[in-house]
């Protein structure tokens, strides 16, 4: 069951997929043709074993040196080349000795472009996080634990989100937030976030610290968020197989895929 | 006088009817979208049409069978092959093409049976031990049919539902070294879903029970010991199919006692699952020769069949019902927030050539 999607050099065809799975496989997935062609499994990289379940990836796509981490169940990063699934290195677990790897699984993992240690702490479950472009703001959320965003230079939290008041009915929904993305490359101050509670949200940290716009998609947890590259668009995925895009400002579903 | 007048106006109304009847006669033997019954107004009328119509088509058919089996005979008679036998069309022989079914080369499918969570109990590394429980409000057949999974199912304890929340059950049954629940929910006093959580961290799949029939109920049941039963798993041929497959296989214990000789089945045919329990014996039949018809030719066919043949016996025992899937869950039981790995939807009947397990 494929778990991580990265897609490099999209809106211009051919468009090039990489996917993980549970069985620690690598697939290229290539669409040919401009409009629409029957996506194939181009190559296939690595054994399938599911003790090298992947469980998080992350690509560095610049010219020169192109390089695509992924972090596996077995604590092991390891770090490719995208291009023909060369491992060009190992980074072992940076997990804490006494935790099993296991058991701390690794949410996220993003590809610094320059070398900077990460360290954050905070309580409660982290499980998403996100960097934005310029790698001067990283972005976190969970169970409990309201969206932050912390400034990587000085590590220190900048801005919490606060949750939206009680709804008409008198109920209060506990804050999951299970994907979240900032809308743009450039921009750090807007981000996308998407809960268990099937509800998708816009927050600005330069306005407000409740969310700016939210809307209800389906009826299961959303598990992820994607921004498109023009800064306006997000694509959202639940946990039953649904696909929408949605053009974040003015909230209308320019299309949506239902799995059958 | 209002019988009279009724017969007039049908009068009035077959005539032109009538007119078109005898032109188009003609053309039904040559295509039947010239006069189908459906285009006649008239009820009566219709109905007499129709009935007609199907009256012919009951004769042609007869008349065709007959033939086949004269050639049939005749061609036996003279010691030639008989004529092919036609196959007839049926929905799983016309089954839309899925891309999902196993093919039996698939190194993939191997690796993830290796690793996914029932291999540990297929691998003969654990045993199966199965906690059945209830919805909060069980009564009537429910109990009836809990105590009948019971004798099915080897190793397989009930507890009382109470008001315990299903995810703190979960948590319970990991704890006491469970390897599934099995929640039997009732719906108007009768069972009408069945929930089979793996555990530790198995899927959860969520089935509609329909047609149940308890052992009571059944004519001349068997009464199933203590043995291990042979399972019997067919026709699960997607990849979903195939999950499923060895969820129910987990369920049980991986080694029968053939001694035993009974048989649990789990028959997949448009996805529906028909649960059987059976106990089976086998006797030696000896087929007599043919008296009639013995001609030269067919002396020697005689006396070759004229053997022994084991055939076995079947006898019903333990309930019969049949199972849907509805959804399948990743993880365990979580509606609200865990991934499905399938969920029925009603966008997904699209045709009636297609299945999916």
């Amino acid at each position: 069951m494929p778990r991580t999607t990265t897609v490099e050099c999209p809106g211009c065809p051919p468009i090039r997929v990489l996917t993980f799975d549970v069985l620690g496989l690598v697939k290229v997935v290539e669409a040919r043709a401009k409009q629409g062609g029957v996506p194939k499994v181009v190559e296939r990289w690595g054994e399938p074993d599911t003790s090298r379940h992947v469980l998080a990836a992350s690509i560095n796509d610049s010219k020169f040196d192109p390089l695509l981490a992924v972090a596996r169940k077995s604590g092991v990063t390891e770090v490719l080349n995208p291009i023909n699934g060369d491992l060009r290195g190992l980074v072992p677990s940076v997990c804490q000795s006494d935790v099993q790897p296991e058991d701390d699984a690794i949410v996220g993992l993003h590809l610094f472009k320059k070398q900077i240690s990460d360290s954050s702490s905070s309580s409660g479950n982290i499980v998403c996080s996100k960097v934005d472009g310029s790698e001067n703001y990283a972005l976190f959320g969970g169970k409990g634990v309201e969206a932050n965003v912390w400034d990587l230079d000085k590590c220190t939290k900048i801005w919490t989100a606060k949750s939206p008041p009680k709804n008409s009915l008198g109920i209060f929904t506990p804050t999951w937030f299970t994907s979240a993305t900032f809308i743009s490359k450039d921009d750090h101050r807007k981000f996308v976030t998407g809960t268990n509670n099937h509800q998708v949200r816009l927050y600005d940290i330069s306005a407000q610290r409740r969310p700016v716009m939210s809307f209800d998609f389906r009826e299961t947890t959303i598990k992820a968020v994607a921004e498109d590259l023009d800064g306006q668009t997000v694509y959202i995925g639940n946990g039953s197989g649904d696909l929408a895009s949605v053009d974040m400002r003015t909230g209308i579903q320019y299309c949506q895929h239902v799995l059958t | 006088m209002a019988v009279k007048r009724k017969k007039s106006n049908t009068g009035d109304m077959i005539v032109p009817c009538g007119k078109e009847d005898s032109n188009s006669t003609e053309k039904k033997s040559n295509g039947k979208e010239h006069l189908l019954p459906s285009m006649i107004k008239n009820k009566e009328k219709r109905s007499a049409v129709h009935a007609q119509l199907k009256h012919q088509k009951k004769l042609e058919k007869r008349k065709k069978a007959k033939a086949r089996e004269a050639d049939e005979k005749r061609a036996l008679e003279i010691g030639e092959e008989p004529p092919p036998r036609k196959i007839p069309r049926t929905i799983e022989n016309t089954r839309e093409f899925d891309e999902t079914i196993c093919k039996p080369d698939d190194e993939e499918l191997f690796a993830g049976n290796d690793g996914d969570e029932f291999s540990s109990i297929l691998k003969h590394e654990s045993t199966s031990k199965i906690l059945i429980t209830t919805c909060r409000f069980n009564s009537t057949r429910g109990p009836a049919f809990i105590s009948e999974l019971l004798s099915v199912i080897p190793n397989a304890h009930y507890y009382k539902r109470g008001t315990y929340d299903l995810k703190k059950i979960v948590e319970y049954a990991t704890n006491k070294d469970f390897t599934s629940i099995i929640v039997v929910h009732t719906n108007r006093r009768e069972p009408d879903a069945l929930l089979v959580i793996g555990l530790p961290d198995g899927p959860t799949a969520h089935f509609k029970l329909s047609k149940l029939v308890l052992r009571k109920d059944i004519k001349n049941h068997g009464n199933p010991t203590s043995h291990q039963p042979e399972l019997v798993l067919t026709n699960f041929t997607t990849r979903l199919g195939h999950r499923i497959g060895r969820l129910i296989q987990s369920l049980f214990p991986q080694d029968p006692n053939f001694r035993g000789r009974q048989v649990v089945t789990f028959h997949n045919q448009r996805d529906f699952i028909f649960f059987r329990h059976h106990r089976y014996i086998f006797e030696s039949k000896e087929s007599k020769q043919s008296d009639s018809k013995a001609t030269k030719g067919k002396d020697t066919k005689d006396e070759k069949s004229a053997q022994e043949k084991t055939v076995a016996r079947l006898q019903e025992c333990g309930p019969r019902f049949t199972l849907k899937l509805i959804s399948l869950q990743q993880g365990t039981f979580d509606t609200k927030g865990g991934e499905y790995e399938w969920v029925h939807k009603p966008e997904m009947d699209t045709s009636r050539r297609r299945f999916f397990l």
